[in-house]
């Protein structure tokens, strides 16, 4: 959307965003959210106490934003300059590497992050700009995109709050007041296979973000991914290192999981590549493990057996169906809903050979899980040596 | 469902409404996970899930803190948690949960960054000042070296709101002006190296000469200044110590230098006709070691030699060249290095290396690099090796000196007083980096000004004595790095512009790069040469993650330009 035409004039932000325009602004987000929830309540995260299970909806996914909206100001603006970026989700796994692989290859980067007590010290050491805002609560998101060109959104909801007003409201929040800001670039990580399993809430909202994204008009790139390397260092690697008991499933479902310095680096030669805009781009690692053979992986290379527990996955999938018949336990059975594709024989993983001569990339640079996890396990056991060789030390001399 | 408690609230009647559902839960997981243990036999994984919820159970030793109600009820809902948290990450996609855990993985994987692909070993001891923070290198700049886990010193001329802003929270901040040398004695205080990226704001002469060169001057100078200091407080121990190599301070220390002369040609006429020649080392009563002379033979030369005894343990090679402190009327001199097997002298090669001196006192630095082979057919000198130093006069190629007296000075006599001879330290890495230009991106009408001033700066660092790399970019471009191939190159051929993320990353690869040291390149973009017009074989290279393209990069190019 280039209506936003290179000119000098100035104090375009200034006009656009004065207090009354914001408050329609406002407005108009509100009205648009609203119709497309109130048509299609998704079935976990909808307060139900029927017992049966109820057949499964799709959200409608419908673009309120190509109506014109109020608040768009159509006047030629201050040329945005293309290195400004704002990153979506700065502090987690995928965002704090996007963050740092934008910073060294020189563009200004602006953090978007909820207020919390304990601010992301680490963004600002960097380098990056940090904007408190919440995706949950629209108002506070358009002053953050003033000036700026790409917006790469990698947020997803913690774990222990509900799904929903981020995920999906604050998306689509989002999504609308890039449209209205002129945002020129996009880029949406979504999951692989998201489109296979509605029965997931966050892969199913994920789709349909993918969707509104499409039909909103945006500049915009989707990139699905499958599983994160780091991940796995606290789920595997450092129980196994404390001895502590690893819990795994017996789950076939094989996963090709990736480094987030990888992934990184592809998303920024994908977005420069102006052959990749509106593409729907999946990255998936060189292999996909099971569980199973994550975990004896670990157990080579930390040179210890694991603890494991294998908990089958239709254990799993029972306790999901007993959560669901409650109110109260809704939320676990939304959370516990990727069972649902542990049991299936799925594989996360999807032939990059395509991608990487479209990116340019060469297969070799993309890091493998073995030498991954080796270079953890060779970091960590060697430090551990370290410390071990010190406190005998200070045995001697005390 | 809510999931946290402070213990304030933490009392019978609220436990009852909240934990009991949760119990039910609880209970009903331990019991199917009992099964599942059974079901599985004894693979040892059993114990310690078990021992888990038998801990809640059937405490070992019974106290009044162990059947305190609240206290079990906590415990249990800490073991229940991290037993609840773990199966229920089963069942998700997998995140990073919890925030402690996320910590102590930050620490590993970010700030140590043994598994970061930025990390560069010794960048955590290694502080480095940038001038000319705020500038559009300068920025890019400090990130990089930040993500790198460098600690970094910024020189600003001011600290106000707008600076500071620029600038991330953990950078030091030095105030101080490149052209005021007081200012720069606190800011180069504790670094290791120089990045030097400032340049002046306009093209106004007096702003180029104080920004480009006098700037590059007293910074350079403020720095080795500094260096010397720690040297002398390591009392001569440190690495950038110099190597004593003689000090003329009394009568005894001319012992072991010997006078001798020759000439070029075996011409007896000449000989037989002229004035002859004579020279003398002596020591003065003022003090002064003198060696002077005449040489009025045609080809004749005078030379004073010595062979070199090093202390046990410190050899030539650990140095990259000589410094003499002398004094005299401006002669200039051949110094000449034997180099060879020392049991063996026959074996021995000659090198080469011309010095001027000015009238009065002064310093010159002669590098290792920059003696030649007499014989053109020997290899390039080895310090290792040296083993006999020797200063020769001859009265050709000398220049006739400025001045009124300069025209009747007769060229064939001459005076040397030395005071010290030694050998400066080798690095294997550059001290001070320096962004000059290339002149492309400024205005024609100002351009030869403002090269003048670059240059004057640039030559003022090589003649610092520091390790130096000298970068001249072509014009600068605000757009991310790391798109498009590089040409490194020397002589001023380049025509392209390039980003400024890119030069930012070159100054940080020179930091620890040995093949950066001494080298002065031209930078830009790729670009195809329009046809026939080829001229030249420039090497480009992509940045990219696998390879480090600086080192073969500058390993072409000519090292002291």
């Amino acid at each position: 959307m280039a209506w936003r035409l290179p000119t000098t004039h100035k104090l375009h932000h200034h006009v656009a965003f004065s207090p009354t325009t914001t408050a329609t602004g406002e407005l108009s987000w509100r009205s648009n959210i609203a119709p497309s929830l109130l048509v299609s309540p998704s079935t976990s995260t909808s307060a139900s106490v029927s017992l049966a299970r109820k057949p499964h909806v799709r959200l409608s996914v419908r673009c309120a934003t190509a109506a014109p909206v109020g608040a768009v100001n159509l006047a030629p603006g201050t040329p945005v300059r293309p290195t400004s970026i704002l990153v979506v989700g700065a502090t987690g796994t995928l965002g704090r590497q996007i963050v740092r692989r934008a910073l060294d290859e020189g563009y200004d980067v602006r953090c978007l992050v909820r207020p919390r007590p304990a601010p992301a010290d680490f963004l600002r050491d960097w380098g990056a700009t940090v904007v408190n805002a919440d995706l949950s609560k629209p108002e506070t998101i358009p002053a953050t995109l003033v000036g700026i060109h790409t917006v790469i959104d990698c947020a997803t909801g913690r774990p222990e709050e509900p799904i929903k007003p981020v995920d999906w409201e604050g998306k689509v929040a989002l999504i609308q007041s890039a449209r209205a800001m002129g945002i020129q670039k996009y880029v949406f990580y979504s999951i692989h296979n998201c489109d296979k399993h509605p029965e997931v809430p966050l892969m199913e909202i994920k789709y349909c973000t993918e969707k509104f994204l499409q039909e909103s008009g945006l500049n915009h790139i989707v990139i699905r991914l499958c599983g994160f390397m780091q991940g796995l260092i606290g789920q595997y690697a450092v129980p196994i290192l404390e001895e502590k008991s690893v819990w795994g499933t017996d789950a076939p479902t094989r996963i090709a999981y990736m480094d987030t310095q990888d992934i990184a680096r592809l998303t920024f030669i994908a977005l420069r590549n102006e052959k990749i805009n509106g593409k729907l781009l999946t990255f998936a690692g060189p292999r996909a493990w099971t569980t199973q053979e994550v975990i004896t992986l670990c157990e080579r290379l930390a040179g210890q057996d694991a603890n494991v527990t294998t908990v089958p996955v239709s254990v799993l999938r029972f306790t999901r169906q007993l959560t669901r018949f409650f109110e109260w336990t809704n939320e676990v059975a939304g959370r516990l809903a990727f069972s649902e594709v542990l049991s299936s024989d799925t594989v996360f993983s999807s032939p990059m050979g395509d991608t990487y001569s479209l990116l340019g990339v060469d297969q070799k640079d993309i890091a493998t899980l073995e030498k991954y996890l080796q270079d953890y396990f060779t970091n960590i056991l060697k430090k551990l040596k370290d410390i071990k060789a010190q406190s005998k030390q200070t045995d001697i001399y005390f | 469902m809510a999931t946290t408690i402070t213990p304030a609230t933490n009392t019978a009647s609220f436990r009852s409404t909240v934990f009991t559902p949760q119990n039910h839960l609880f209970n009903c997981h331990i019991n199917r996970r009992r099964r599942l243990v059974a079901a599985k036999g004894n693979s040892g994984d059993g114990d310690n899930g078990g021992s888990d919820s038998s801990s809640k159970t059937q405490p070992p030793s019974i106290s009044l803190d162990d059947v305190n109600p609240v206290g079990l009820g906590r415990k249990s809902r800490q073991i229940f948690d991290e037993v609840w948290r773990k199966f229920s990450g089963l069942g998700q996609i997998s995140r990073t949960s919890r925030t402690d855990e996320s910590e102590s993985l930050d620490a590993l994987l970010i700030r140590e960054g043994p598994m970061c692909e930025f990390a560069i070993p010794g960048a955590a001891n290694t502080t480095v000042l940038v001038v000319g923070a705020t500038s559009r290198i300068g920025r890019i700049l400090i990130r990089k070296l930040m993500l790198r886990g460098y600690t970094v010193k910024a020189l600003v001329r001011k600290a106000d709101q707008e600076v500071v802003g620029m600038l991330p929270r953990s950078v030091e901040i030095v105030v101080g002006d490149v052209g005021d040398q007081s200012t720069l004695r606190t800011a180069v205080e504790g670094c290791n190296k120089i990045i030097y990226c400032a340049t002046a704001r306009s093209t106004v002469t007096a702003d180029l000469n104080r920004v480009d060169y006098q700037g590059v001057y007293n910074l350079s100078k403020a720095f080795q200044d500094y260096n010397n200091r720690l040297a002398q407080l390591r009392a001569g121990k440190s690495s950038k110590s110099k190597l004593l190599l003689a000090k003329f301070k009394n009568a005894d220390s001319l012992e072991g230098w010997e006078v001798r002369q020759g000439t070029y040609f075996q011409d007896v006429l000449a000989t037989k006709y002229e004035a002859g020649m004579d020279a003398k080392f002596e020591y003065t009563d003022n003090g002064e070691a003198v060696f002077s002379g005449y040489v009025f033979t045609r080809g004749g030369y005078v030379e004073l030699s010595k062979k070199l005894q090093l202390s046990l343990g410190s050899t030539l090679d650990r140095y990259e060249g000589l410094v003499f402190s002398v004094g005299g009327n401006g002669r200039s001199y051949a110094v000449i290095l034997e180099a060879g097997p020392s049991a063996d002298t026959t074996q021995s090669k000659l090198y080469f290396a011309r010095i001027s001196t000015k009238v009065g006192f002064c310093r010159v630095r002669v590098p290792f690099s920059s003696f030649r082979p007499v014989k053109p057919e020997d290899p390039p000198l080895d310090p290792f090796l040296v083993h006999t130093l020797t200063i020769r006069f001859e009265p050709r190629r000398q220049r006739t000196l400025d001045g009124p007296a300069g025209a009747k000075q007769d060229l064939r006599n001459f005076k040397l007083i030395f005071e010290y001879i030694k050998a400066l330290p080798t690095g294997q890495e550059t001290d001070f980096v320096l962004v000059s230009c290339t002149g492309l991106g400024v205005e024609p009408t100002r351009r030869e000004q403002v090269l003048k001033a670059k240059r004057a700066g640039e030559d003022s660092l090589r003649r610092s004595g520091l390790g130096y790399t000298i970068i001249r970019p072509g014009p600068l471009k605000e757009e991310p790095g790391g798109q498009r191939a590089l040409i490194f190159d020397q002589g001023n051929r380049i025509t392209q512009g390039i980003s400024c993320a890119d030069v930012a990353d070159i100054c940080v690869k020179t930091l620890h790069d040995s093949t950066a040291r001494n080298k002065s390149f031209d930078v830009c973009y790729e670009y195809v040469a329009d046809q026939g017009k080829e001229l030249y074989e420039l090497v480009a290279h992509l940045p990219d993650k696998a390879n480090n393209y600086l080192t073969p990069a500058l390993s072409v190019l000519e090292k002291n330009t």
